[in-house]
């Protein structure tokens, strides 16, 4: 009796496990159902807004200007920041926001799932053309199959700065760091190097080595992503920049021991590594100026663009951008405001404000990197002015300079895994747990396996 | 004693009048029921929020979920093909094998060394109770901050305090050989929940046990092992189990000095099973395979704990079996 029960029960449990299983999809999961046709409507209704966590003074400028611009809608904005698992968890319960500011690096996963409204629509219903208000870099960021699935903002490339004290010192030049140029570039490192019990004290130069690991594989002629976004870290382009950042934090007592000296530095504060002369040059996002800013009387700044295999400046940067999710109520009022935040006037009264702050605390005017060349340019000349600091004005214009010499990293149905494994492919070849090679290799795998799981491929 | 005896005797008297004497098989049930009623809210809770929420984690483990769209693809058992095939699986199990190797043994002592000291204590106990049980009280993301500083390989207190006697500290924190025992360290610092327990089985060690001892002329160590040991040995059985459990589930302490800020380098000694698990399901979605990986740590872990028990029965002392 015991038995038969037993079987009885495990026999329920069994086809409740197949009936849950099998369950048929009632489409393909990459089914958009988007209706974009909707983007032409008028702007009206309720409109939910999403992650819009960076209400500083320019992002509080911004929305008042597009809440201006869209005055016959009630805009609701859920201030709090973007989070993949509550974004998929909204998504499933039917709680679903109109537009979502996110990642660019989010954008290519889910497009590929079928999860966001292609946005190509809602630009040539409001007569916008990306290529001409954006970067075509920064379009690149949020192209996915030849279409544009979100309206990027900001693009905050980095570049080189540089510790004119230690240089001098160490009687480095600006010349000799050239990332172009390895041997000349390794061996200024090493005059500058100091280190104490084998403990590092100055840095030659902060690669960043896993904080900006676009600038050594993109940056350096290398191929991350094919044109569908299909991961290609193992394409021998990428070996370079690896093997050249060993040779760099090599020379600098190896990674684990820069490692632990960068993580110690105060990289906020009033005692960050350049204050405290311990890096010779460190390569750093356009915000970072704004850090040392109220600094600026104490150092002796320069700065130099990160240079490609062939010299040439180049510049790889993200940024953040404002979807639209396939299931959103008010696409029409959705597409207006994204772009509202992102037009010339938005800017422009972001750059008032910020002119105002700036102003109050008497600090220097570093200026927006909006992701809109027109917008930088008239920002640039209306509100950058000589600091009355060469070298610091020296920084600001080299990330000017740059900015147009972007790469894109192009967005990938695996763009966050992608991102991950890149890094943990740096620190194993860093490490020295495995050549590059064998570290692109591993990377490669495991990227594609996510890349698989998103497109089912 | 008078007392005793009326009450006995009005016991008796109800017995007799309500369902006869109690046989020791009718007095086990009422026992029985009685247990069950009491825990019956823990049962229906266990019932609708963990066995409810398993037996759904099965049926997704045999599916592809969508979340975002809230479909469920047949699967069959390719999640748990993938087990095999993926050298993250291995790679992680071994990590977190290593570490519940090194963590449970040396948590054990060094919770019992500090309920033994706690023990012996008599001026202001509960102070040093209360400090010793803080770090548990602490968030492990204010203790994950602290280790960091602590473990910085250049500048961390550790490492500063070794150079003192000219020891070259190791680079806690990026080395991978030293991965993990830095992440032990960090357990270590949250010991005292254990500790509690042996504190209290100790406090249950009859003390004429030593005493009787002692006159027989063994030591401290002598009465550690012959006496203490096998007194608290329950104590000891229960914590190495739900220690090797934890251990096999160990997330926080990785996950916040490793995995925390992605755009750190994340070494793949840190890759614990429960941190590959949460980034299966909860970064990259994938919460059929995600599924999968839990069902096969329930499996090794209900291994793992049906050998501990079988040993475990061979040595544990229960003091009030019957």
């Amino acid at each position: 009796m015991k038995k038969k029960r037993a079987a009885l029960v495990a026999a329920s449990v069994v086809v409740a496990l197949a009936t849950t299983a099998c369950e048929t999809p009632s489409g393909s999961d990459t089914e958009t159902g988007a209706d974009t046709s909707a983007f032409n409507a008028a702007a009206s209704g309720t409109l939910n807004a999403w992650a819009f966590d960076n209400a500083d003074d320019v992002g509080q400028a911004r929305l008042d200007y597009a809440a201006g611009k869209l005055s016959g809608v009630d805009i609701k904005l859920d201030a709090t920041g973007f989070d993949a698992q509550k974004f998929t968890t909204r998504l499933a319960s039917g709680d679903v926001p109109d537009i979502v500011q996110m990642d660019r690096a989010f954008v290519g996963t889910y497009a590929a799932q079928g999860l966001l409204m292609p946005l190509d629509k809602c630009f040539s219903a409001n007569d916008v053309d990306p290529q001409t208000r954006w970067y075509s870099s920064v379009v690149d960021d949020v192209t996915y199959k030849n279409q544009i699935w979100a309206v990027p903002q900001f693009y905050q490339p980095p570049a080189i700065i540089l510790n004119q004290k230690v240089m001098k010192a160490a009687g480095v030049t600006e010349a000799d760091i050239d990332t172009s140029n390895p041997d000349k570039l390794i061996a200024a490192i090493g005059k500058m190097y100091q280190a104490n019990g084998g403990v590092p004290v100055t840095l030659g130069f902060d690669p960043q080595a896993t904080g900006q690991i676009y600038m050594w594989t993109l940056g350096l002629g290398g191929k991350l992503t094919d044109a569908d976004g299909k991961p290609t870290l193992d394409d021998p382009s990428n070996v370079y920049g690896l093997e050249l950042l060993k040779r760099i934090t090599d020379a600098q007592g190896g990674y684990a021991k820069y490692k632990s000296f960068t993580d110690s530095f105060d990289f906020f504060g009033e005692q960050n590594q350049f204050v405290k002369d311990q890096v010779g040059a460190q390569l750093d996002a356009q915000w970072y100026p704004n850090v040392l800013s109220p600094y600026a009387g104490k150092l002796q700044l320069g700065a130099v663009p990160f240079k490609d295999r062939d010299g040439k400046p180049v510049t790889v940067a993200g940024g953040t951008s404002f979807a639209i999710p396939v299931k959103a109520k008010n696409p029409a009022a959705a597409c207006k405001w994204a772009l509202a935040l992102t037009e010339q006037g938005a800017w422009d009264a972001a750059g008032e404000a910020r002119a105002k702050t700036l102003a109050k605390d008497d600090s220097i005017n570093t200026g927006l990197f909006t992701g809109s060349p027109k917008a930088d340019q008239e920002l640039r000349e209306k509100y950058v002015k000589p600091s009355g600091n060469a070298g610091f004005d020296e920084v600001i214009n080299t990330y000017y300079e740059v900015a147009a010499s972007g790469r894109s990293v192009g967005a990938s149905p695996a763009g966050q895994q992608l991102k991950q494994e890149l890094t943990n492919a740096i620190t194993a070849t860093l490490l020295g747990q495995k050549s590059a090679q064998d570290a692109l290799a591993d990377a490669q795998n495991a990227s594609l396996s996510a890349y698989q799981t998103v497109t089912g491929g | 004693m008078a007392l005793t005896t009326v009450r006995s005797s009005a016991g008796g008297k109800r017995r007799e009048e309500s369902a006869g004497p109690l046989t020791p098989k009718r007095y086990d049930r009422r026992e029985a029921i009685a247990g069950y009623l009491f825990i019956s809210p823990w049962i229906i809770g266990f019932l609708i929020f963990t066995l409810g929420t398993m037996i759904y984690s099965l049926a997704i483990s045999f599916s592809h979920l969508n979340l975002a769209t809230n479909l469920m693809r047949p699967a069959g058992t390719s999640n748990y093909q993938r087990l095999l095939e993926d050298p993250k699986i291995a790679a992680s199990l071994g990590n977190t094998l290593f570490y519940a190797v090194l963590a449970v043994p040396l948590e054990i002592c060094f919770a019992l060394f500090l309920a033994s000291l706690l023990n012996r204590v008599r001026r202001g106990a509960g102070f040093f109770r209360t400090v010793y049980y803080l770090p548990k009280m602490t968030p492990a993301v204010a203790t994950a901050a602290i280790f960091l500083l602590l473990l910085n390989g250049n500048t961390g207190a550790i490492n500063q305090f070794l150079r003192f006697f000219g020891i070259a500290g190791p680079q806690w924190l990026v080395d991978p050989a030293w991965v993990k025992p830095s992440i032990v360290m960090m357990t270590l610092w949250g010991v005292s929940g254990t500790m509690v327990i042996f504190l209290a089985a100790l406090k249950n060690v009859p003390r004429e046990l030593y005493e009787v001892a002692s006159l027989d002329g063994a030591g401290p160590v002598r009465q550690f092992f012959s006496i203490t040991v096998p007194m608290i040995s329950g104590a000891i059985f229960f914590n190495v189990i739900i220690l090797t459990i934890a251990a096999f589930q160990v997330f926080d302490q990785a996950y916040l000095l490793f995995w925390r800020d992605t755009s750190n380098a994340s070494p793949e000694a840190s890759l614990f099973y429960a941190v590959y698990l949460f980034q299966q399901a909860f970064q990259q979605f994938n919460f059929g395979f995600a599924a999968a990986m839990a069902w096969l740590l329930f499996v090794i872990l209900m291994i793992l704990t049906a050998i501990q028990v079988k040993v475990g029965n061979r040595f544990v002392y229960y003091e009030g079996d019957r």
